[in-house]
């Protein structure tokens, strides 16, 4: 999976949301997408992953143009927000065998239970999603990511509801699409972890791409570029 | 960005005066050259503003079809603008249309309105051309409110012969079509005055709508034009 | 076939959510009930006038019943934001519009099946053996409603005041589908039999047949997140 995105803008009614942005994503990248409220973090997010539709510019997935209508191309895009894309009405595991049918993944329904597991969901396998805390149904998105092996993958806010053990269960999961060549993008505020996972880190500041470099150690420039976004006090 | 050419102006200036001159031979020749009806005396004279007027009320919803299917496949705003531009003469027309009828109806029939096969079925595209625009103004972004509009154009457009064909086998008093039988040639059974009335008057209403139509075209690519302007004032 | 096993899968789901909560059904069935009595106190329906009117009563009740269960139609989608995961999805947008207007058949189905007979029985309507004739016609009016229904509900998804709105714009495009059904229904009544309505059944069906395909080749164009 290669992504590039080429002068991608965004406009909603008399507002850009999104200006001139563009960069280049190898496959086996994790990346960092940070900067303050209102900056466009989400809207590019659903424009790659062609909920929205760009007001100019364009995506391209693995060098073919990725539009709205283009459907195949699809299944291996993945979106993951705490709290959605879920049914309340049905178990955990008729969401999960419903969304695999759906992606047309027939080899992992076998690994259902396995997966449960694998993100401590074991035991509520029959429960109805609608019963289920923040946290957990957190845990049930990835599993259904982890089903459904998108080779993108774009995460909106996901640290927020999770526990210690549910934040080491994501990272475990990320690293692992990482390793499968994927590219992982996550949209956050919990700066500290982010960048402590990722590989590149992008800095959106009122919808134009300002900073866009590959992880280093130590890493002045980073700190330099994002040091005005942080709380009062905090370095 | 459109630029408002001096050509463009002056060929609607051309328009506007030929509409113009029309409109003034086609209500000579209506009112005072043409004779009398035989059974139906001065009040048949409605007829060469009635007939013209419905026939440019199908023509704008056929346009609103054209720039439906246009929009939705190349997604360019002037298409757009064509739809509901002639959407909302549309709906003058018809609703002209329907007035005109009226004051045919009361001396003709004794009542202002029935529920005959040709004013229903103009009450019913009166009632469409409402629908589009409500549809439009009420759905929220722009966009979303273009497409959905086009798809209604669409389907409305399509849907016509069939409530034509289901209104027409349930219901028929209207007088048959005067000139329009099958089995005589067009002027036989019309006295050539009348017909060349008709004939003037149909033109002229064309050559009005189409003026309209293109003054509120300008209107709508005027204000797209600002919206673009104040989108960009800062880009 | 791709497109038909999507839509296959979509509507196991759509049942399978009806089944558990019975919402639209339930609100469904009992106000088609309810405008059966409304309808006996404003019309007055003695015997004689009953036997003229039945049809259009019918299809009326049904019309308003079936706008009912349009306006709940992308009910289960509203909730976390799951119609963005279909849309996400490599699903195809026609398999949405066909599962979408084969669940709301299904519940008017449910819903028809018990109104009808007891309509016949609680306004004392005579002939019996015609009713086999006039269910037919009814399920092929149901069919025109249903698509065009669930195009429109999906159309107007997005829009201000949208129960009020959906009902404005579907109306008027309804009128070959409701003018034929009661007009086929009336010449079965007043005939005994099917052919003097033949035409009117043929117009029926070329309603559907039209708007079916019309409706899985311009979704995708119809329903955006």
């Amino acid at each position: 999976m290669h992504l590039t995105v080429r002068h991608l803008a965004k406009a909603y009614g008399l507002r850009w949301a999104l200006k001139d942005v563009g960069f280049d994503l190898p496959a086996g990248e994790i990346v960092a997408l940070l900067g303050p409220n209102g900056a466009g973090k989400t809207t590019l997010l659903k424009l790659l992953a062609g909920l929205l539709s760009p007001t100019a510019g364009e995506i391209v997935l693995d060098s073919s143009n990725f539009s709205r209508s283009a459907t195949a191309q699809r299944s291996a895009i993945g979106f993951l927000t705490p709290g959605e894309h879920l049914y309340e009405n049905l178990t955990v595991r008729e969401n999960l065998v419903f969304f695999i049918s759906l992606y047309n993944k027939g080899g992992a329904s076998r690994q259902i239970d396995a997966t449960l597991d694998e993100v401590g969901l074991k035991h509520h396998s029959e429960e109805y999603v609608a019963a289920l805390s923040s946290g957990m149904k957190c845990r049930l998105s990835i599993a259904k990511w982890k089903l459904l092996e998108p080779a993108l993958l774009l995460l909106d806010e996901p640290y927020g509801v999770l526990d210690g053990n549910g934040i080491d269960l994501l990272e475990s999961f990320l690293r692992g699409r990482r390793h499968e060549g994927s590219i992982v993008i996550i949209a956050s505020h919990h700066v500290a972890r982010v960048v402590n996972l990722c590989t590149r880190a992008l800095i959106l500041h009122q919808g134009s791409l300002t900073f866009d470099e590959v992880r280093q150690q130590p890493w002045e420039s980073f700190t330099r570029a994002f040091g005005e976004f942080l709380p009062h006090g905090e370095s | 960005m459109a630029e408002i050419s001096k050509t463009s102006v002056k060929s609607k200036g051309y328009l506007g005066a030929l509409a113009l001159i029309g409109v003034l031979l086609g209500l000579y020749w209506g009112l005072l050259h043409a004779p009398p009806d035989a059974y139906q005396g001065e009040v048949q004279r409605i007829m060469y503003l009635h007939i013209p007027s419905i026939l440019t009320a199908y023509l704008s919803f056929f346009l609103v079809f054209v720039g439906s299917c246009l929009y939705l496949w190349k997604r360019e705003k002037r298409d757009d603008i064509l739809a509901y531009s002639a959407a909302e003469i549309g709906v003058l027309f018809t609703a002209l249309t329907i007035i005109e009828g009226s004051i045919w109806g009361k001396p003709t029939w004794g009542v202002w309105w029935t529920w005959d096969a040709r004013l229903t079925l103009t009450a019913i595209l009166l009632l469409i051309f409402a629908g589009y625009l409500m549809l439009r103004s009420l759905t929220e972004d722009e966009n979303r409110a273009a497409s959905a509009a086009a798809v209604l154009g669409i389907i409305g457009f399509l849907d016509i012969p069939l409530i034509h064909m289901s209104v027409y086998w349930w219901r028929t008093l209207h007088q048959p079509p005067s000139i329009l039988r099958p089995d005589k040639a067009p002027w036989d059974n019309v006295h050539p005055a009348m017909l060349t009335a008709l004939a003037i008057n149909f033109v002229a209403f064309v050559l009005l709508y189409f003026y309209l139509l293109s003054r509120r075209f300008r209107l709508g690519e005027i204000s797209e034009e600002i919206k673009a302007r104040l989108l960009n004032r800062d880009h | 076939m791709r497109l038909l096993t999507q839509t296959f899968l979509l509507l196991k789901k759509d049942l399978l959510l009806e089944l558990r909560r019975r919402e639209s059904l339930m609100t469904m069935f009992f106000f088609g009930t309810l405008l059966l009595f409304v309808f006996h106190f404003s019309f007055d329906l003695v015997p004689d006038r009953v036997a003229e009117m039945a049809p259009a009563l019918l299809w009326l009740a049904f019309l308003f019943t079936g706008t009912l269960g349009l306006a709940q139609l992308f009910e289960a989608e509203r909730n976390n934001h799951c119609l963005e995961a279909l849309l996400l999805s490599p699903m195809d947008r026609g398999a949405l519009f066909l599962a979408k207007t084969a669940f709301n058949f299904i519940l008017m189905f449910l819903v028809e099946i018990v109104v009808f007979p007891l309509f016949w029985i609680l306004f004392n309507l005579r002939p019996w053996d015609v009713i086999p004739y006039l269910f037919l016609v009814t399920l092929v009016g149901t069919v025109g409603f249903c698509v065009l229904g669930t195009l429109l509900s999906a159309v107007t998804l997005k829009a201000r005041a949208r129960e009020l709105l959906l009902p404005l714009v579907l109306f008027p495009l309804m009128i070959p589908v409701i003018l034929g059904t009661i007009r086929c229904m009336e010449t079965i009544l007043r005939t005994g039999e099917l052919g003097d309505a033949l035409p009117w059944l043929r117009l029926l069906i070329g309603f559907d047949v039209i708007f079916l395909t019309v409706g899985v080749l311009i979704f995708d164009w119809v329903i955006e997140v």
